[in-house]
């Protein structure tokens, strides 16, 4: 697998700079775009300068192998991670310097693969956090949306299973109201049936008109789900485009764990 | 005076150990930071505060706001901006959280005595007036009162806070997880800075408030609020009301001890516990308490993160490798025969550094092998000490007189058992726990040993003598040399082979190293044993430098100090034990007494930007510049592992793998985190431009340096010029011990 400029060219061939739809694409506004962006960890560059344009309204799957630079790919654009080059901008606003805090309160959600709860915090305190956080404070949707957390209100986060953790995660991502979610590994850990419901409540928030990213190594179900579709092999992008355009090389390529 | 008067005089400091208990606990629970610093930040403020009032001649109700509102908070929000969140932001353990805020501690101590001196000052102001109320029949100080309303007051407003309120849950938040905090709209900064100010004000409320109470000296006020710690370990470092109540109640407790009179030697321990209840509370506390509610996921202990590296090598190691291994040891030994060409006043300055790299040994084998925090080292050391005079004196347990040096040596290994008894608790302690055990003991050692003129008067120092010879100034450093030789030996059979192994396995993870046959509990105690005889030996070589024992020499605070400065020098390196002892000596001979302190004060807050401390930094730096000079010579790439990719695509078969017999690329330890292609493929080539001027000679072994450390991160490199690409390759073999050929191929000669 090779970085191939042609690939990352492709980028721009689905929407065009200015971040109108393109006819033949036929895809929304860009919500976010990433160009030539650098990031890592100490003194590991994972990220090697990608271009990303993350259409708004719609599902986008980040495909790839293990370390290709999905989760780098995920916190950076969370501000978790600083920017080492290039610029990260969303709605054509540069939100490269902006905290995580004003990212989060302004609707950029990420659930993250790991510690996507508060172990030693009671389910109902999880929930209250991110609710007073978000200006409204009433739990009750995320309840609603997921109705087995009802019982488990006043438990302890971290003595719960693992899909049921995955859950209460999804269920704070829904009290953010953010406009754009993503999801690092929804189907980590999780049995297939679990996987596919969470799966399937993330295709409604889509259709609710929320943006949603897609880190995921389950190749199938993000694909189902997706409008776009990047594949990151070693922090460069070997492909993007629309799931249909997909080839089985690449998909091979990006299921390759 | 009546029970009832005594345990009203001692209201006052029973409200001031819970005021400082509580600041201890605010900070914890709301950074996860266990702060040590509290008695140093409290002193400092003290001394301001003092320093505002005495001799600028300001009112007492201003220089109280300054001190309380302005200074205090400006503390903390300083020390949570510049150290604290650095080290939240990598997640860094509560252990290195823990040496962070020894540093700072560390660093307000050398502070105040840098600007203040250590000599007391009787003086100290109090914010109230010295009127007394009648309750009853008998009168009680407003004072007191006043600080028993304080508590009330903060119990309740913080109680309140932490119970139900957004902020509260915002606090439990970010102290959990303080990215996933971020992740969800809480500005965990803001937070965090909120916490550390409120604690740092309570810290300087404390100072204040125990000022004029007592004669206020630099180190005595420190300690004071540390023993304090007695009662957030009651609290089980979570509740307040707890907290307060023991803080009364030791107080209480203190005074009406008063009352009771004992003969012999019962006496003489109760007079000693008259004044010293709060720390061997602290004591019997951590003994009784079960289990702290200690925050996180329970990685206190990990002192991996300063101690870097890991097992030395086990297998054949290549004629460079040891050759450069033998010529370092030779350089550090000349540099130590150093002094002996000094003048006679500055060899003896110089007596202190064996002595002190012994000390540091010793928390070398205890944190740096076995991952153990020690802060009770001084009490070894003295232990050491005094047990050696006392034999040369003819003194201890009726034995008879024995000649110094071998005094010396009985005298370290007496200390052996005390260290395997005081290892105990270590077997089901950890991290914070362990760290305050380890305190408590060393301090109650100091109180009912070292500052008891039964024990420790009319000691006097003979000079050594050997084979009926007295040892002159020059054989005695040689002898030190010869003791530090002996502990540097120690240090080595703990690091090689199996038990050094076993003992990397206990600190990086027991219950892994437990699960896979290792017998933790022993190999504990064993580090605990070995590391209180190498710390006797080092106390009782620092009493013989001196020619007198001091009490002062082996204080508590000596031992975070020293705990401190070999973390900050590497705590798994015994090179790094040795430079910080050459270090703190050269600094207090060099430079104004307290020097040292500060010095090791500000390097210790460095650790936020630097895990690993100097020697990990040091090591680090070298490998850095070595990747940025390489990147440099690879032509047209930005990073050595986009050029490793492209050359291993290219070319196939790169010179490099061929040449380097035996060389592979270790683990991800490259540039790269995405160590792949069947790890084959991390070969570089140096190709110097055609027609470039050849290297010099300097240049020529910059290069080789360069090539050396580059392999050492794992990455095979190679410099040949882009017309003789071949003949290097046979050259290449050879290495740098062999004949050099006029470019040569640089080897990587560092086996798997």
């Amino acid at each position: 697998m090779t970085a191939n400029p042609a690939a990352i060219g492709d980028t721009h061939l689905a929407v065009d700079p200015n971040g109108a739809p393109t006819a033949e694409a036929g895809l929304p506004a860009v919500e976010l775009r990433l160009e030539n962006a650098r990031a890592g960890y100490r003194t590991i560059e994972v990220l090697h300068g990608i271009d990303m344009a993350i259409p708004s309204g719609a599902v986008t799957a980040l495909l790839g192998a293990n370390g290709a630079g999905k989760s780098t790919t995920l916190r950076t654009i969370a501000g978790l991670i600083p920017l080492r080059g290039g610029s990260l901008t969303w709605r054509g606003e540069q939100i490269t310097k902006m905290t995580t805090t004003n990212r989060a309160k302004r609707g950029l959600m990420l659930v993250p693969d790991e510690r996507a709860v508060f172990a030693t915090l009671s389910v109902r305190d999880n929930l209250q956090i991110i609710a007073e956080a978000s200006g409204h404070p009433d739990i009750t949707p995320a309840l609603e949306a997921f109705p087995r957390l009802q019982e488990r209100l006043s438990q302890r986060a971290g003595s719960m299973s693992g899909g049921e953790r995955r859950m209460l995660a999804l269920a704070r991502a829904l009290l953010a109201r953010p406009s754009v979610l993503m999801v690092d590994e929804l189907s980590l850990g999780l049995s297939p049936k679990v996987a596919s419901e969470l799966f399937a409540w993330l295709g409604t928030v889509a259709d609710a008109g929320t943006t949603v990213i897609l880190a995921d190594q389950y190749t199938e179900e993000a694909l189902a789900l997706a409008d776009m579709v990047y594949v990151l092999h070693r922090g460069e992008i070997t492909f993007a485009g629309t799931p249909a355009e997909l080839g089985a090389s690449e998909l091979l390529a990006a299921s390759a764990s | 005076m009546t029970s009832i008067n005594l345990a009203l005089t001692a209201i006052s400091l029973g409200a001031i150990a819970a005021l400082s208990g509580i600041g201890v606990l605010v900070t914890y629970r709301t950074n996860g930071v266990l702060n040590f610093a509290q008695g140093g930040i409290a002193t400092l403020v003290a001394y301001v505060f003092r320093e505002m009032v005495v001799e600028w001649g300001l009112p007492i109700w201003l220089a109280a706001v300054l001190a309380l509102a302005v200074l205090s908070p400006g503390i903390g929000l300083l020390l949570e901006r510049l150290v604290f969140r650095p080290l939240a932001r990598r997640r860094a353990s509560a252990a290195e959280s823990l040496v962070a805020s020894l540093g700072v501690l560390v660093l307000t101590l050398g502070m105040t005595a840098g600007i203040w001196g250590l000599g007391s000052r009787g003086d100290a102001p109090s914010i109230f007036p010295a009127d007394t109320v009648k309750i009853g029949d008998t009168r009680v100080g407003v004072d007191a009162l006043a600080e028993l309303a304080m508590v009330a007051v903060f119990c309740i407003v913080l109680g309140i806070l932490g119970a139900k309120t957004k902020f509260g849950r915002q606090v439990r938040a970010v102290v959990d997880d303080r990215q996933l905090a971020e992740l969800s709209g809480v500005p965990a900064d803001k937070v965090a800075a909120a916490g550390w100010a409120l604690g740092t004000t309570m810290a300087g409320l404390t100072g204040i408030l125990l000022a004029p109470q007592f004669r206020l000296t630099p180190y005595g006020l420190t300690l004071l609020v540390l023993e304090t710690f007695a009662v957030v370990v009651a609290a089980r470092l979570a509740s307040l009301p707890v907290a307060v109540l023991t803080a009364l109640g030791i107080a209480v407790a203190q005074s009406e001890l008063k009352q009771v009179t004992l003969d012999g030697d019962a006496g003489t321990v109760l007079t000693v516990l008259q004044s010293n209840l709060f720390i061997v509370m602290l004591l019997v506390l951590l003994l009784v308490v079960p289990r702290l509610r200690e925050l996180g996921n329970g990685d206190s202990g990990s002192t991996g993160s300063f101690s870097s590296r890991g097992a030395p090598p086990s297998g054949p190691v290549s004629r460079d490798e040891a050759r450069r291994d033998v010529l370092g040891k030779l350089g550090g030994a000349a540099l130590l025969m150093a002094p002996m060409t000094f003048a006679p006043a500055d060899l003896r300055s110089a007596f202190m550094v064996p002595a002190l790299a012994l000390i540091f040994l010793s928390l070398v084998i205890l944190t740096g092998y076995s991952g153990q925090l020690s802060l009770g080292v001084a009490g070894y050391a003295g232990l050491g000490s005094l047990f050696t005079l006392k034999l040369a004196n003819g003194d201890l347990f009726g034995l008879p007189a024995v000649p110094g040096i071998w005094a010396m040596f009985i005298g370290a290994i007496m200390v052996a058992p005390i260290g395997l008894i005081t290892g105990w608790p270590a077997i089901r302690r950890r991290g914070l726990v362990l760290a305050l055990t380890t305190f408590a003991v060393g301090a109650v050692v100091s109180r009912f040993v070292f500052e008891q003129p039964d024990f420790a008067s009319g000691l006097y120092v003979d000079p050594l003598e050997l084979f009926g010879a007295e040892l002159g100034d020059k054989a005695f450093y040689l002898f030190e040399l010869f003791c530090l030789g002996l502990g540097l030996l120690v240090v080595r059979s703990l690091h090689h082979g199996r038990i050094g192994r076993a003992l990397l396995a206990v600190r990086d993870h027991s219950e892994g190293a437990a699960a896979v046959g290792v017998d933790v509990r022993s190999l504990k105690l064993l580090a605990f044993t070995i590391s209180s005889a190498v710390a006797g030996l080092g106390g009782a070589l620092l009493t013989f430098s001196a020619s007198s024992f001091s009490t002062d020499d082996f204080a508590p605070m000596q031992s975070l100090l020293w705990f401190t400065a070999v973390v900050v020098f590497g705590a798994d390196s015994a090179a790094g034990a040795i430079i910080a002892a050459g270090f703190i000596v050269a600094i207090d001979v060099l430079a104004p007494a307290g020097s040292s302190i500060l010095a090791v004060g500000i390097l210790a807050l460095s650790l936020g930007w630097l895990p690993g401390g100097l020697a990990s930094a040091v090591r680090g730096g070298i490998a850095w510049v070595a990747r940025v000079l390489a990147d440099e010579f690879v032509p047209s790439a930005h990073t050595t592992h986009a050029a490793a990719n492209r050359l291993a695509r290219a070319g196939g078969a790169v010179p490099g793998m061929a040449g380097a017999a035996g060389a592979t690329r270790h683990g991800a330890a490259g540039s790269s985190g995405t160590s792949g292609s069947g790890g084959s493929g991390g070969g570089i080539r140096i190709v110097l431009p055609a027609g470039a001027p050849r290297p010099t000679p300097l240049g020529e072994t910059l290069l080789v340096a360069v090539a050396n450390h580059t392999a050492r991160s794992g990455l095979t490199l190679e410099m040949l010029p882009s017309a003789r690409a071949g003949e290097a390759d046979s050259a290449e073999r050879q290495g740098l011990a062999g004949p050099r050929p006029h470019l040569p191929g640089v080897p990587v000669e560092r086996g798997a």
